[in-house]
């Protein structure tokens, strides 16, 4: 997996690529995103375009930082949610919990 | 052993998260070879992602029989209708019934605990038996 970052209108916008699966791949998820918090960027969008697949440690990544943001007065968005993803929040029900939009300006914009 | 290993259509590697990266190409090459469709690659790549992934995190701690080197094993297979895959590690192994709920309001929010879970939505069969050598779980996928 590679990982890059962005910021737009004040929302930092994470643009994970490959496979998010365990292991020194998502721990550079993991890291970022509470380099973030820790940064107080408190609203953050990740953009799953780019994401083949995750297992269950890329929903736990994503969960564990949901809770921490929620927490800490932000929130955790997901933009561009593929069907696979979307299959695994489904069968997981993660999906009621979770705001997931159609883009990231969408996800953007959710924030105003 | 300090690398992966491959032989035929099995890869073994240590124990060690870092390794998933290599199960797992050598995995999805193989379905390709074989004209799997990618959903059906991704699903069993998913599903073979949390199995080595238990295997490392709980599996081979510590190993079964004695002192010996902590590997996990893949063994993929292909019939005519099916995709079989075996993992093996050297673990004691689990009692699936032990696990909680994911989809249980309490458990909604948590970080872990849904590897097996998954597996079981994504795959046809699975297997789990637990020997005096190890733990081998067997994950069939009807094509």
């Amino acid at each position: 997996m590679k990982l890059s970052d962005r910021e737009q209108d004040g929302v930092v916008i994470l643009e994970p690529k490959g496979k998010i699966m365990g292991g020194p791949d998502a721990s550079l998820l993991h890291e970022k995103l509470h380099e973030c918090i820790e940064l107080d960027k408190k609203r953050i969008v990740i953009d799953l375009s780019g994401v083949d697949w995750m297992n269950s440690t890329g929903l736990g990544i994503l969960i564990s930082s949901y809770t921490t943001l929620r927490n800490n007065g932000g929130m955790l968005k997901l933009a561009n949610v593929t069907d696979k993803i979307q299959s695994l929040l489904t069968i997981t029900k993660l999906v009621t919990v979770f705001e997931a939009y159609d883009s990231v300006d969408d996800a953007i914009a959710s924030f105003e | 052993m300090g690398k992966p290993a491959i032989s035929g259509n099995s890869i073994t590697v240590p124990s060690d998260l870092k390794y998933l990266v290599d199960v797992d190409n050598f995995v999805e090459g193989l379905l390709r070879e074989w004209g799997l469709d990618e959903s059906t690659v991704a699903d069993i790549a998913i599903s073979v992602s949390e199995l080595v992934n238990n295997a490392v995190e709980h599996g081979n701690d510590p190993p079964a029989g004695g002192d010996g080197e902590r590997l996990v094993k893949v063994t993929v297979g292909r019939l005519a209708n099916t995709v079989k895959v075996s993992v093996s590690d050297r673990g004691h192994g689990f009692d699936p019934t032990e696990i909680d709920d994911p989809l249980a309001d309490e458990n909604l929010l948590k970080a872990a605990g849904r590897g097996i879970f998954i597996v079981r939505n994504l795959m046809d069969e699975v297997d789990i038996k637990t020997t005096p050598d190890g733990t081998v779980v067997t994950i069939t996928k009807n094509l």
